[in-house]
This record gives structure tokens, sequence and C-alpha cells, in this order.
């Protein structure tokens, strides 16, 4: 296992070896494909292991000793957890267990203790973030129908025209080029392909509709594994799927290692990410704030398709293939499904101390002449008298940014 | 004048004041087994959270049950404190303990299931005890692994959707005119499949051996017609669970029955509307099939059903992904709900905690047979 030298140093130091073997077995598991981690990611593990080289002996046994007590209970060994092992034996070990709601209340007790420290650091060198979500055009609804389950955290702004796509294109070019920029740092997911056209240098992109060639070998190759039956049980199926990388030929993603894998694992993560556009979109946003922390983050969602009749039994079917009934948007379902993540990536993004009291949100409808705005109070858009153009929304999320 | 003793007068006032101040259940005598009491168990699998059913928000989502409910036993707070995943919750509840076993079916229940208890006290034969689910895996929900028991005692294990899976699968490879969209298509390949090898979509149908039995056959037959046919055009997997269901009550009129519908797992897909869909759709079939209760000699007036969701689903709060996912253990995940219907229900509801395990031991009462080693307790509120 490659990691960082500083992180080697306290491995070497015996750090790991003084922990739950439960909690380091899993903190290894995360680190192992160290150059498939986003820059953030090999932060926090430094971070989380030098606080716990920086502690005392004593308030470290004292932090993990309900974990090795429930441990001891759960039947824990070098058996059921060889040193350094978590994989899915692990996991179905504990979730069998009997103990494991106290397992995973033991851990979660530790990073209690652990987080706010970590998040501390985090937040004296924050800074603003802008997370932009948008509905697309066919969306019939009425604004004021619009992200009804937050909308009580934010303040709806109203727009002198109709607010579009390409009014983001510089803002996130300009931050992608300026001092809090760099790799990683600028996101744009999508549904469609309404951002794509949206020049954004520097921006990490990825869209349900630009992976369809990727999409589509791997529904056919998965299927070729259920049918040929050679991978009998999920631990010889997921090693499966961890081959099926994307090629050169079917999307920028391919060209950076870890960008090619994060794709991979959010096609094949299980939920509904082949199959339906704001799955993808949803669950890469809510992926990409967890791991990367990114501090731009412009969603676009799209008007999921109607279910068919039969053929959509057929999981990793081309539903215009494989049913002769023409395709149908699904507007009012879509507008069902969107309501529920809007809340979840605004959640998502909560969790974590780089975002908290530092980001603006902007929940916006492509076409429509409102918005809605949840972000500190010094956010300019806030303090607005009467309507905006669409431009100035542009314009302020600039200066927010200080770009 | 009548005279009675002061201890006599405490005796009879207190016996006529107890329907105010007990519980039923506390002054039920033992009861006699239920010689000729029939068991439905239906659930919703998959996992559904309580806000999409009987808390206040949810309950436009299952207008059926929410009917329904005045005319039954409503349990507010059923509780899975077992595995959160789907061959775990279910087969604790048709073991009553709670089960830690290979959640890919590649085990089966570690304890001895209710249908095996029934038919080998009872000597019930193969055709009345059936599992009418969704799930591959659910292939060995039918019997344990238990030597004194196991497979000659298990139920009849169907799983009609594998069966459409199958078939639409046929239809699409072999791009028959109209493929998919001609109804007329997937009912050929149902039949097809069904004669051609029904063991392949995992069903275990008892001394019908690799030939089903002509009236099996049939009856199975009648209830692929009938989807096929269905006035709303049926096309999931628990609208084709329904019908094999009906039929199978029609025809054989088992004792003792699970229906495990599935539809609403479609959460996992992360479309809250499809997973809203699901649930409405479950519980109209839910409806349907107490209506089939009322309606069907065999079971009126003395079949109690038990409709319960098998798992909950991640409070939308939670840090895995909210209702797509069921893993996280919350209160949304393990504190649902159950409703009783029918025979062994009176009209009444309790908020007091009982739980997924205590369903097999309340249906082995009903049924009147014994049951040693199961963990769960029988529900007295059903028991009077």
């Amino acid at each position: 296992m490659k990691v960082s030298p500083k992180l080697q140093a306290l491995i070497d130091k015996g750090l790991l070896d003084r922990l739950p073997v439960s909690f380091s077995s899993f903190c290894l598991d995360q680190m192992k494909d160290w150059e498939l981690l986003f820059p953030a990611e090999r932060s926090y593990h430094e971070r989380l292991f030098g606080l716990l080289d920086r502690s005392s002996a004593e308030s470290v046994e004292a932090l993990f000793a309900p974990v090795r007590e429930v441990e001891r209970a759960m039947g824990v060994n070098e058996k059921t957890f060889p040193k350094g092992k978590f994989t899915l034996d692990q996991v179905d070990f504990l979730n069998r267990n009997p103990r494991y709601p106290e397992w995973r209340a033991a851990i979660a007790k530790v990073f209690a203790q652990v987080d706010p420290v970590l998040d501390a650091d985090v937040a004296r060198s924050g800074h603003a973030r802008l997370v932009v979500v948008m509905a697309p055009s066919d969306l019939a609804a009425d604004p004021s129908r619009m992200w009804l389950r937050i909308a009580s955290r934010g303040q709806r702004v109203a727009l002198d025209g109709e607010f579009a796509p390409g009014l983001l294109g510089s803002v996130v070019q300009d931050f992608a080029a300026g001092k809090h920029g760099g790799a990683y740092s600028s996101w744009i997911v999508e549904a469609g392909s309404a951002l794509a056209r949206v020049p954004a240098a520097g921006a990490v992109r990825y869209s349900y509709e630009g992976h369809a060639p990727y999409r589509k070998r791997l529904m056919k190759e998965v299927q070729a594994v259920v049918d040929a039956q050679v991978a009998p049980g999920p631990r010889q199926f997921s090693e499966r799927l961890k081959q099926m990388k994307i090629l050169a030929s079917e999307g920028e993603a391919a060209r950076d290692p870890l960008l090619a894998e994060f794709a991979r694992a959010i096609l094949l993560s299980g939920n509904g990410t082949l199959l339906i556009n704001n799955t993808f979109v949803e669950w890469a946003t809510v992926q990409g704030i967890r791991r990367a922390r990114p501090s731009v983050m412009v969603v676009g969602f799209g008007i999921r398709n109607k279910v068919k009749p039969f053929s959509s039994l057929l999981i990793y079917a081309d539903q215009d293939t494989s049913n002769p009934i023409p395709s149908q948007m699904d507007t009012l379902g879509t507008y069902v499904d969107l309501e529920v993540f809007y809340q979840y990536i605004w959640q998502e993004c909560e969790k974590y101390a780089e975002y908290r009291n530092n980001t603006a949100y902007l929940f916006v409808g492509d076409g429509m002449d409102e918005i809605l705005a949840i972000a500190p109070a010094d956010f300019p858009l806030l303090n607005a008298k009467g309507p905006v153009k669409p431009s100035a929304v542009a314009q302020a999320s600039k200066d927010w940014l200080g770009v | 004048m009548l005279e009675i003793s002061k201890r006599r007068f405490v005796q009879l006032a207190g016996l006529s004041i107890a329907d105010k101040i007990w519980p039923k259940w506390l002054r039920a005598e033992p009861q006699m087994p239920r010689r000729d009491g029939r068991v439905i168990i239906v659930t919703f699998g998959g996992g559904v959270r309580y806000s999409e059913t009987f808390a206040p928000e949810g309950q436009r989502n299952i207008p059926r049950l929410v009917g329904m409910r005045p005319e039954g036993y409503f349990f507010e707070n059923c509780i899975n404190s077992g595995v959160l995943s789907h061959f775990n919750s279910t087969a604790s509840i048709v073991t009553g303990n709670w089960q830690r076993v290979d959640d890919f079916g590649f085990q089966p229940p570690a304890g001895v299931t209710l249908f095996e208890y029934y038919r080998k006290q009872t000597g019930a034969g193969p055709m009345d005890a059936w599992a009418v689910a969704t799930n591959k895996s659910f292939a060995s929900m039918g019997a344990s692994g238990d030597r004194a028991f196991g497979l000659p005692y298990g139920a009849n294990v169907v799983l009609p959707k594998q069966l459409l899976l199958e078939a639409v699968q046929d239809v699409v490879k072999k791009g028959a005119e109209g493929g998919v969209a001609s109804r007329e298509n997937v009912l050929q390949r149902l039949e097809g499949v069904l004669s051609e090898g029904y063991e392949g979509v995992g069903w275990t149908i008892f001394k019908a051996g690799r030939t089903l039995d002509k009236q099996v056959r049939e009856t199975l037959v009648r209830g692929l017609v009938e989807y096929i046919n269905g006035p709303e055009a049926p096309a999931s997997g628990d609208e084709l669970t329904f019908f094999i269901t009906r039929e199978v009550m029609r025809e054989f009129a088992p004792r003792l029955m699970l229906v495990n519908f599935w539809d609403m797992d479609v959460a996992h897909w992360g479309s809250y509307s499809l997973y809203l869909n699901a649930i409405t759709r479950t519980d109209r079939l839910t409806g349907m099939l107490w209506d089939e209760i009322a309606s069907n000699p065999h079971y009126r007036g003395k079949t109690t059903m038990l409709v319960l969701p098998e798992l909950g689903r991640d409070g939308d709060q939670n840090a895995a992904n909210g209702f797509l996912n069921h893993r996280s253990g919350d209160p949304s995940c393990r504190n649902m709900w159950m409703l009783a219907m029918g025979a062994a229900a009176p009209k009444g509801h309790t908020d007091r905690p009982v739980y997924h395990v205590d369903v097999a031991a309340t249906a082995v009462e009903l049924l009147g047979v014994k049951a040693d080693g199961i963990a769960g307790k029988p529900l007295r509120e059903l028991l009077l």
C-alpha cells in the first residue's frame, strides 16, 4: 500500500496497530488505493491520524475503549478480522452480528469526539463556496411550487428575466483559475448536455447523457456476467465490476485515473445510476461532495423518462431498444423526484465543515424567473430590493467567491 | 330481597366494570387450539418507511389500508430488531427468531419456519402452505435446514416476478413482432417458461417433481391469463404476485400463506415518485387480497391477515442516501407498523412495542399448533 510519506511515517510508528482492528482495518481499506483518493480524502486521513498521534496514549485508549469492548463481545479476532482486511466478508460479519447496532454506536461516538476537532481545523482555513442546482426547462411547475422541502431555510429572489445555464460558465471557469481553484475544485454534474456547452476550463464534468457509450457498454457487460453465471455470489460479482473501466473513447474522465474510477463507481454503485438520469446526477453530486469537497458545484437535473411496461424489469437492458413503445417524459414524476433530491444535496453539503456557514446555495430553474437562495446573511443577493437581472446572479456569485 | 355478601358484591361489581378498566386480553380465558383458523401474512417487501405510509403525511399513499384500519387491530410500533436485509428480515418473520444467515439465499432460515411447524403437527398436505414471493433469494424461504423438519414440511415457494423476468427477457431476445408491447407475446413466454423449466426460476413445488402437477399448472396459468388480460393492463411483478396468490387461494385454499410484495424496492433506483407509486400499488393489491378473503368461502370469517413491512428505509436526515437504502439502522429503518385484519383481530390499536418475531409466534397459535424455540411472543391482542 502506498500512502503519503507523512501518513506512512505514522503507520511505521505503529499508530494503527494500537487501534481496534475493525476501525484500523476499515481505515486501511479506505486508504489502500491512495492514488485514487481525492486530495480532500487524503488530507482527511492525514489529519485524522495526525490528531491521534498528537493525542496522549491514555486519551486514545479512552476514546476507543467502547469499540474494543464491543469488538470483544462480537467475537472480533484474527480469523474474523485479519489485520488490514476489510472486504465484504468483514462487512457481512458486522452486519449479521447481533451487536452490530452497538458497534455502530461505538464508532459514531468516536467520530462525535474526533470530528469537532478536525472540523475546527477546516473552519479556520475556510473560504466561500457555491452550489447551484438547476431544474430542467421542461419541468412545468410554478416557482411557488418549487423547492418546498427547503424553501423555509432560504429566501426566494425574483428575477428580471429568465435564468439560463450559460450564465454559470464564467463563474466556474474564473473560480477554477483563481487562488482557491485547481484540480477537482469545480464540478459540473448534469443529466443532459445544457451545461456541457458552457465553456468552463478546469472543471470536472460528469454527464449522464455524455456517458451514454460507457453506460450502455456497462449494461451489456453486466448482463453478460449475469447470463454466463460466472459470478456465483456478490463477492465475485463485485470483483468483475471493478474491471469494467471507462475507455478513452467513452469520455474525458478516462484521462484521469481518479475521475475514471469515480465514474465507474458511480455507475456501478448498485443504485439506479445506470437507469435513471437524475439518480446519476444526485449520486454523483453527493459522492463528489462527500469525497472531493469541491468549492463550486453546478448541478443540472433533467426529465426522467416514464418506466416502460415489462421491459423495465430488465434493469441492464437499454430501454430504447428493448421495447418498441416510444420513450415518454415523466414530468410529474420528475418534479416529485427532484423535490427530494434538492433536500438531499443541500443536506449532504451541510454535513461537512467546509460548507457550513461558507456556502451560497442557489436553486434555479432553467427559464424560471425566481430562484431560491440559501446562504449566509452577507451573500449579496439576499439584500436585493426587487427583481434582479439573471446576469446579476452570476455577478453576485463571482463576488461571493472572490473571483 | 336478594341478599349478597360484601365479598360477592365486590366480585359482581368488579366484573361489571371490568370491561371499562381491564384490557380485554387480560380477562381472556386460555384458548383452545384454533383448528380451522387460517393465516395470511402480507409483507411490504423491499421496505417502506412510516413517513410514506401511516404517518399523517403518508396516508394519502395507502388509501386502502387507511380505510381498513378501523376494522382491524393496528400495532403502531412493530419493530425489526434484526439484520436489515431482505432475506433475514422476512426469515425472522416466518421463523419467529432473529435471523443472521447469508442474505443472498445461499442458506435456508436457521430456525424452523412456521410452515414446517404447521405441516408437521397437523399433517397438512403440501398444497396447504404457500409462500408467494419475489426476490430469487427467497426460493429457500419455505423451509429450514432442520433435520427433524425441513423441506418435507416446507411451503411451496413460487416467485412470480422471476417467472415474468424470464419471459420478458426471452421476448426481448427473440425480437418477436411487437416485442414486449404485445401482451400476448408475454403470456406465451410465461406459459412457455412454466412448461419448460419452472425450477429455473427458483420455484419449489412439492410433490410435483420436475413437471408441474396438472392442477398446479392450470392454476398458475389461470393467474397468468388474469394478469395479462387485467383491465388495468398490469405490468408489475407485484400485480402478478397478486393474481397468482388469488388463484392459489381459489384452487387450493391453503391455511397458511406468506405473500411478499416487492415493487417498492424500486426505491433503490433513486426515484421517489416510482417508490410512492409502488407503495400505492401494493396498498391496492393488499386491499384486493382482503376483498378476496372476505368473499371466498374458504377464508371468510376464519382468516387472519397480518400486514407489515419487512423493514423500513433510511430516514431523510440519514448519512447514507435517505429513502434509497435501508442500511443505517436508524428508527426509520426499524420502527414499523402492523395491521391485523379478520378473524382474530378485534377493532383497536396499541402503541406497545411488538416485534417481527412475534408474528410467527402468533401465527402458530392461530393455527392451533405448538412451537418450541420461538423467541417471539404471541400477540395477546389477537388471541382472545
